[in-house]
């Protein structure tokens, strides 16, 4: 279609050409011309490692064969991304990427903000499951992909006896200096709600149990980091347990380390991650990177790009890779969303900051 | 190419035509009348760079009164002192502040200790080979970043690294280094040595050997000669590498982040996590103007309390007795 | 051809078979020499003899290979040079620039314990020894060069050493004041009878400057004695080129017989006298004289104790004080000779080309072997 639609606006064009000022005369013609002309490439924000390859393999490769358009992926951090496309679209300059990658609460904190475009028109949303459409928003400013669980992750010979089957195995003595979690403790702040014999109705409002599960946790001395630091920590020995994507462990197991994960009995936080568009691209920029999301929706992109992240899909009729067929951290039904600890994105946005900060606070103290 | 030059044919050398042109160029741009004020223009660059400094503070300034708006994610329009307000209050801040001085502090102290002899040695030895092997030793490590040299760092104290390689070989318990604010400080005073040692080097060539020989045959054993002479003459070069190495560490962003296991942070760090974890720029610049107030007090104090004259500017006459 | 001379009263300084070797090069070779109390001493040679080793080894910053050092009547060889009683002048003086004068006169009273009190009369006096009076609160880049030599000595002196070591402190400074510091350190040295040792390659310097002189060459001490007898009887060739101007006419002993030889250079006899008794008719040798011993004589004129040869003047120059001629000599074989005129108002002047008669004593002509 994209082929047939640039003949024909080519020919009109050199029509035009040919006619002289006729140009003038069809401003529209022009417009419509350039709004579907190819750009050269696209570019797409990414998380490295894992991620990245997944994204690739799924989305990226497959829609460069398809349109012809390059896909270059940006791994620029999601937290560093923002505030550059805010700027840009304060100042009305065109965004430094196509379509960013994100996690639903960044996402929606630049919904918020009125800095994406509304992708209600795209056909392969109607194929998705409810929750890939954020509620509350005129129109959709972005599409969630998939969710994803953070798991107990834990070094296998540590465990002789199978699996930890409470988060109070942070706390275990043994473990001492041997412990990972988030920088910001993305991730653990409901577990800790239930783990510190709070409830999911005391967030936001009561969380004090939370934090004192995490004061104790300090005591215990945590390492802090992100994505990639926990696959090298299990990999040097330094840690026996951590708080981490499913994705991140999984890569892990894949790569020869002696990683394993479990869902323990208070539960662990799943959240997703979505896609959007920045506003202030060229027209035919926002067509193309429009037709990437579209893509990224589709049956064939959904299960090879999840498939690889090791994630469910927010599409009905996945197959789940075999690996994680039956895994409680591999959510497909209503009854494995039961054992998870879900919070609302408008709650996350308006608090998550909050809640980094108190984290960071006991942390740093 | 060649001949379209001397088809011009004025006969004289390509060269020299070239001068003329540049010449010519020069008298245009900046006319014989303006010869006086040429060794200013050659501080316009430094004036410049300074003023781009001073003015990018101004946005920082202006951002740092404007708390951050959750509903929309914007600051305020209307200046307010709850950034700076919040620095206050929240006690995480004081503690990250007093870890990121203490290490200043401490890591100035040791980077000097350290690299005063090495530095000595340096400048002193008569052997050839000694003095290009402390180069290279030095220089070294300064071609590899910091953040390699950090990663390096965790693979020597990690647990399982070669340290406890080593204490397990010779039947000690293990160390747990890695990750800890010991870890940062030795990194740091690893990667700020080069700095101190190029720092301290001219100081000490500054001083004529003659001046150490004459101090120990007037009586003074060598401490009382390090004390007494070699101290305070090379002292422009000991308070320009204390000024700098404390300046850099204060400022120190990746070492505390990578060697200190998340749990060690400096105020670069607050500073990074108020920007783009906690998305708020307003508490990002008032802890940057905090950070920029306390390293400028600092030097500040150094100055004044050792004067001006320390960086060799009133008493650099001295040195040709 | 290393002296020791043995003195009555017992020595400030003694050195025995001291040696240095850095790498390959022997620095100094077994010197030895005694130093009376009170003796001025210079150490004189060619940049790279060896002097400037000695002296550091005897100040304690080189550590001798062997022999040994006695300083007072104490073995300190193996001291440091802050044990030892030694004041030490450097050619680039040293002074401690953040200092004032009087603060660096008092460093070594300080530092060699001396007790507080009366230490600043101390100062204040030594400060005047060097005429330095009143000038105590200055740093050293608010005096003048000479001011800055009269410091160092001041510092050097203050604690009363046993010995004072001037490390060539007056090379760098111009002629005139060079001169007058030459005679101040004399003075200085003289009212407080302080042994010193003195290294310098300037041979007026140590004329003028010296009891007595150690000329060095290659590691070796090749003389030791008072100036006067080191200019008029030099003990070897090296030594009588580096002092003064010397012509050296190269020739053949003929005949030698209790210090008086007979030399035939191209063909002429000369008489002279010669000090190595070791030497046999034959041995190729060095007949030397010195420029100022040598004269212009009327035909005919010369008495029955010298020496005259035929010469022709390639160059003249009048220096105030003499005429400076340079001159040719067919009978030795076209040598070249070099002759002082030390009285030029008195005699006229000889043209280039023209033919002279040269003269000199039998007992000017030194003969040392080649």
């Amino acid at each position: 279609m994209s082929e047939k639609t640039f003949s024909v606006s080519r020919r009109r064009l050199l029509t035009a050409t040919a006619a002289g000022g006729a140009m003038l005369a069809a401003p529209w013609a022009w417009r419509r011309a350039a709004a579907q002309e190819k750009p050269r490439e696209l570019i797409v924000r990414a998380w490295g490692g894992v991620w990245v390859d997944s994204l690739n393999e799924g989305v990226s490769k497959p829609f460069t064969e398809m349109t012809g358009i390059a896909v270059r992926h940006d791994l620029t951090e999601d937290n560093e991304i923002r505030p550059k496309i805010w700027a840009a679209v304060d100042q009305g300059r065109v965004p430094p990427i196509h379509v960013n990658w994100d996690t639903s609460t960044n996402a929606t904190k630049s919904a918020l903000r009125g800095v994406t475009e509304d992708l209600a028109g795209l056909p392969n949303l109607k194929e998705m499951l409810p929750a890939a459409t954020p509620e509350g928003f005129d129109g959709v400013p972005l599409v969630n992909m998939y969710s994803y669980v953070y798991v107990l992750a834990y070094r296998e010979a540590a465990f002789p006896d199978g699996p930890p089957e409470s988060w109070d195995v942070l706390l275990d003595p043994r473990f001492k200096g041997r412990i990972a979690l988030y920088d910001d403790g993305i991730g653990f702040h409901p577990v800790a709600q239930i783990a510190g014999g709070g409830t999911m109705a005391g967030v936001p409002g009561d969380m004090q149990p939370a934090w004192d599960f995490i004061r104790k946790v300090k005591e215990q001395q945590p390492l802090l980091g992100e994505d990639p630091d926990f696959t090298t920590w299990f990999q040097n020995g330094e840690i026996d347990v951590a708080c981490t994507i499913l994705s991140n462990a999984r890569a892990a197991r894949q790569n020869g380390i002696d990683v394993a994960w479990t869902v323990p009995k208070e539960g662990c936080k799943v959240d997703t991650d979505g896609m959007w568009i920045p506003k202030g691209l060229p027209g035919n920029e926002l067509h193309w990177a429009k037709e990437y999301v579209n893509f990224a929706m589709s049956q064939q992109a959904q299960q090879k790009w999840t498939s690889g992240l090791g994630l469910p899909g927010l599409r009905p009729g996945l197959t789940p890779p075999e690996d994680l067929e039956g895994d409680p951290a591999f959510p497909t039904s209503p009854e494995d969303f039961e054992r998870l600890l879900s919070v609302p994105t408008r709650v996350l946005v308006e608090h998550e900051s909050d809640w980094f900060q108190k984290f960071n606070e006991i942390m740093q103290g | 190419m060649a001949s379209t030059i001397h088809d011009k044919g004025a006969g004289r050398p390509v060269g020299l035509r070239l001068l003329d042109l540049l010449e010519a160029a020069r008298e245009l741009l900046w006319p014989a009348r303006m010869a006086p004020l040429t060794p200013w223009l050659f501080l316009l660059p430094a004036v410049l760079l300074t003023g781009l400094l001073a003015a990018g503070l101004i946005p920082l300034l202006d951002a740092s009164l404007r708390p951050l708006d959750r509903a929309t994610f914007r600051l305020a329009e209307d200046y307010a002192l709850g950034n700076y307000a919040t620095l206050a209050t929240r006690p995480v801040y004081g503690v990250i502040a007093l870890r990121t001085l203490m290490a200043g502090l401490i890591v100035t102290a040791a980077t000097l200790a350290l690299a005063f002899p090495y530095a000595w040695m340096m400048v002193r030895t008569q052997h050839a080979w000694l003095r290009k092997l402390l180069l290279v030793s030095l220089f070294l490590p300064f071609f590899i970043g910091q953040v390699v040299r950090a990663y390096g760092w965790l693979i020597i104290l990690g647990k399982q690294g070669l340290l406890n390689a080593l204490l397990d070989g010779l039947g000690l318990p293990p160390s747990s280094l890695a990750f800890t604010y010991t870890a940062v400080l030795i990194g740091l005073v690893q990667y700020m040595l080069p700095f101190a040692v190029l720092m301290l080097a001219p100081a000490l060539t500054a001083v004529p050997v003659e001046v150490e020989l004459a101090s120990a045959s007037l009586g003074a054993r060598p401490f009382a000669t390090f004390r007494h002479i070699l101290l305070p003459m090379a002292r422009p070069g000991i308070v320009a590498a204390g000024i700098v190495v404390f300046t850099l560490t204060l400022t120190d962003f990746a070492m505390p982040e990578i060697m200190g296991g998340g749990g060690n942070d400096f105020i670069a760090s607050a500073v990074y996590d108020a920007f783009f974890q906690l998305g708020d720029a307003g508490l990002g610049a008032a802890l940057g103007i905090g950070l920029t107030l306390v390293g400028s007090a600092v030097v500040g104090v150094i100055l004044a309390f050792f004067g001006l004259g320390t960086l060799g500017y009133v008493e650099g006459r001295e040195e040709r007795s | 051809m290393a002296q020791a001379t043995t003195a009555a009263a017992e020595p400030m300084v003694r050195l025995e078979r001291v040696s240095k070797r850095f790498g390959a090069t022997l620095a100094v070779e077994t010197a030895s020499f005694d130093l009376e109390p009170g003796s001025f001493l210079t150490i004189l040679g060619p940049s790279g003899c060896g002097k400037t080793t000695l002296l550091r080894m005897i100040a304690g910053f080189i550590r001798p290979d062997g022999g040994s050092i006695v300083l007072n009547g104490r073995p300190v060889a193996a001291d440091p040079p802050w044990r030892r009683s030694i004041g030490m002048v450097f050619q680039k003086l040293a002074l401690f620039p953040h200092m004032t004068a009087a603060q660096n006169v008092a460093y070594p009273l300080k530092m060699r314990g001396f007790p507080r009190q009366g230490m600043a009369e101390r100062v204040e006096r030594y400060l005047s020894i060097v005429r330095l009076g009143g000038l105590g609160g200055r740093r050293p880049h608010e005096l003048s060069g000479g001011q800055q030599q009269r410091v160092a000595i001041a510092r050097a002196l203050v604690f009363e050493p046993d010995l004072l070591l001037l490390d060539e402190p007056l090379a760098a400074l111009d002629r005139k004041l060079r001169e007058d510091m030459q005679l101040e350190f004399r003075r200085i040295q003289r009212e407080l009878g302080v042994t010193t040792i003195n290294v310098t390659h300037d041979q007026r310097e140590a004329l003028v400057m010296s009891d007595r002189i150690l000329v060095m060459e290659g590691g070796r001490i090749q003389q030791a004695a008072n100036p006067v007898d080191t200019y008029a009887r030099p003990a070897n060739r090296f030594v009588a080129g580096f002092l003064g101007v010397t012509n050296f006419l190269p020739g053949r002993l003929a005949s030698l017989a209790e210090g008086r030889a007979v030399v035939e250079v191209e063909g002429t006899r000369l008489e002279g006298l010669c000090a190595d008794p070791s030497l046999a008719p034959g041995a190729a040798v060095a007949a030397a004289v010195r420029a100022e011993r040598v004269r212009i004589a009327g035909t005919g004129e010369t008495a029955p104790d010298e020496s005259d040869v035929e010469g022709e003047v390639v160059e003249v120059v009048f220096e105030g004080d003499r005429f400076v001629y340079e001159l040719r000599m067919p009978s030795l074989g076209g040598i070249p000779l070099r002759l002082f005129d030390l009285d030029p108002l008195a005699h006229p002047r000889h043209a280039p080309g023209e033919r002279v008669t040269v003269a000199w004593r039998h007992r000017d002509l030194m003969v040392f072997p080649a």
